[in-house]
């Protein structure tokens, strides 16, 4: 490359030189010195100015050598140094003039290769841009959109052609979560903004998106364009608004309950204090009644006072047992790991102590550990078993069986089974039901409340209770315990 | 007013009070019976105010208590009675119409010497007002600045 270069300067001044003499042998004479220059300017042109330096040196050569006296010697005569001056700086002046075109050259090259790496760069950019699902867009500070990548062509429905040169609140009837002033405050402050804003899409569908600016500076600091980057959260909006309201509705619902608990509990502490009172006084007086007219009543009234003194003392416990019934739902349950196996030896010791006038043959089957509230089973396994000590003790053999049918994981199935006087299965919907009874008060005493608070008490513990029997020939009670609605 | 009562009892409904003295009466009781009728009234008494101005300075040796009262209820009573250092070693025993779990733990936790729920069966009843009354005016040793048994 040097090498052609520097060739070029020696072939240019040689050819030169030769045209020179050829001319000067036809009489033309002073051709050598615009000759010569030719060549100097020939080389500087595509040599450079090293080449440039070199041809010019060997110009005034040979110029010294072939044109000027004494020819063929390269002493110049002291009267000749103007005319060697003159071209020395004619030389000077075009070498001047191709260093200064080369630099030029040299800067628009480079410029140009930088400009390629940047569009190739950006281009890249572009590409990996248009690989994301979310919708990114660039804005110039005249609020003109300048970017606008696959994301948002396909979230939006614009084309990047129908979105360029479009200012985007416009475009995309953009509605901020504060007032504009606010946002760009904070955008210019610290180079970036995020929010959820409301867009209108191409299709009128209106959608919400987590948005992120970042404001991009040029090197002085002065704001160049905005990137807004966008996400879709207009399902997640929604499903977050409807989450609200239904917590909302369940809040309302809470307290409405709360507050008829409250109206509950107050209706029965009143019962529980107002009903009782008057039914004290009644049995009281008629008491004292018979003691201090013993004497003058005759059998009929004395009959009279006792069924007085009778109903109050059964309206008595029938107010204490449906107070104890509704006490069972008013009632926070306590669940925790128990032993139904111990829980019923408990429920037949309370029993017992009222059923020792009839002889009972037990049969009790290993039963296993349970989770639930103590007291509220255990009240349940006490009334499942005086009522089979109960309907059992007109036979002249009872016999009981406690055993479990089904035992998972999950759920446990109890039953409690008797030899007794047992019940219609037509009759079986009405076991449950508070003061339902299928025998007559003479028969079996009862306020006919004790099954219907076994069911609640099954029913808080996840389960349900259900019963066969015949006539005559005993009956069986079933209750299923879950475990999984122990949490609650 | 009765001033040498040692039994004051806190009810407020006159038939309740009427069954509870002819109890009290089978043991020779009813006359040591002071009877107001509610809250206020109970205070009164017991801090020498009102109607109770003259009275003697001794304390009862037991108070009847029902909770359900005009003015001032029951366990305010109670709460007020044990938070005085002259007042709160008197025996208090609450006589209530009402099962409510509540109302015990409330009543103990005041410090209520006894919590007696009354039975509706006129038996029962006069059985344990009887006994109450024999044991806390009777049997039981009151504390000190107590008005003594006659």
């Amino acid at each position: 490359m040097h090498l052609q270069r520097y060739g070029l300067a020696v072939v240019s001044v040689g050819v030169a030189s030769a045209a020179a003499l050829l001319l000067q042998h036809f009489q033309l004479r002073d051709a050598a010195l615009p000759t010569l220059l030719l060549a100097v300017a020939i080389t500087s042109w595509y040599g450079g100015p090293g080449p440039a330096v070199l041809a010019a040196i060997l110009s005034l050569m040979s110029v010294a050598y072939f044109f000027a006296p004494p020819l063929y010697s390269l002493h110049i005569e002291p009267q000749e140094y103007p005319y060697f001056i003159i071209f020395a700086s004619f030389a000077a002046l075009i070498t001047w003039f191709a260093i200064i075109r080369r630099r030029a050259e040299t800067e628009l090259r480079q410029a140009r290769d930088q400009l390629e790496i940047e569009v190739a760069k950006q281009t890249q950019q572009g590409d990996l841009l248009n690989l994301t699902h979310d919708s990114i867009f660039v804005r110039d500070m005249n609020a003109m959109i300048t970017y606008w990548n696959r994301g948002a062509e396909e979230f939006y429905g614009w084309t990047r052609k129908e979105a360029i040169g479009k200012r985007p609140a416009d475009l995309l009837r953009t509605v901020f979560p504060k007032p504009f002033e606010e946002v760009w405050q904070e955008l210019l402050r610290t180079d970036r903004w995020e929010g959820e804003l409301r867009h209108t899409k191409a299709n009128g569908l209106e959608v919400i998106v987590a948005s992120r600016w970042s404001l991009r500076r040029d090197p002085q600091g002065r704001p160049l364009a905005i990137l807004e980057t966008g996400n879709d959260i207009t399902a997640r909006k929604s499903w977050e608004e409807e989450m609200q309201a239904l917590n909302h509705e369940l809040a309302k619902r809470s307290s409405a309950l709360e507050a008829s608990n409250k109206e509950l509990e107050a209706f029965a502490y009143s019962i529980s204090h107002d009903l009782r009172a008057p039914l004290r006084h009644t049995a009281g007086f008629a008491e004292l009644l018979r003691k201090s007219a013993a004497a003058s009543l005759d059998e009929k009234s004395q009959r009279y006072l006792i069924m007085i003194l009778e109903s109050a003392k059964r309206m008595g416990s029938l107010i204490d047992d449906l107070l104890a019934f509704s006490r069972i739902s008013r009632a926070e349950a306590h669940f925790s790991n128990l032993s139904l196996q111990q829980l019923v030896q408990e429920a037949m010791a309370e029993v017992g102590q009222d059923a020792t006038d009839h002889q009972i043959v037990w049969k009790i089957d290993p039963l296993p550990e349970w989770y639930g509230d103590r007291p509220m089973l255990r009240l349940a396994l006490v009334n499942l078993i005086s009522n089979a000590v109960k309907f059992s003790r007109t036979r002249p053999q009872a016999k009981i069986e406690i055993g479990c049918i089904e035992h998972k994981h999950d759920h446990v199935v109890l039953f409690v089974r008797d030899n007794g006087v047992g019940f219609d299965m037509k009759y079986s919907n009405k076991l449950f039901g508070v003061f339902q009874r299928l025998h007559p008060q003479e028969a079996f005493e009862g306020t006919g409340i004790g099954l219907a608070t076994v069911q609640r008490i099954v029913h808080r513990h996840g389960g349900r209770i259900w019963a066969e029997g015949t006539v005559g020939g005993g009956a069986t009670f079933y209750i299923s315990l879950s475990k999984i609605t122990g949490a609650n | 007013m009765e001033a040498l009562g040692r039994i004051l009892l806190v009810e407020d409904d006159p038939k309740d009070v009427e069954l509870t003295l002819t109890a009290l009466d089978e043991y020779n009781l009813a006359n040591e019976v002071v009877v107001v009728g509610d809250g206020e009234q109970a205070l009164d008494y017991l801090y020498y105010r009102g109607n109770f101005m003259r009275r003697a300075r001794e304390n009862p040796a037991v108070l009847l208590l029902d909770l359900k009262l005009p003015k001032v209820d029951g366990l305010e009573v109670l709460k007020q009675i044990k938070g005085d250092e002259n007042l709160k070693l008197i025996p208090v025993v609450v006589l209530t119409s009402s099962h409510e779990e509540k109302d015990m733990v409330a009543s103990y936790q005041l410090g209520v010497n006894a919590y007696v729920v009354k039975p509706v069966d006129f038996h029962e009843f006069v059985n344990a007002i009887k006994e109450l009354g024999v044991f806390w005016a009777v049997i039981n040793e009151p504390p000190p600045g107590s008005i003594k048994k006659r």
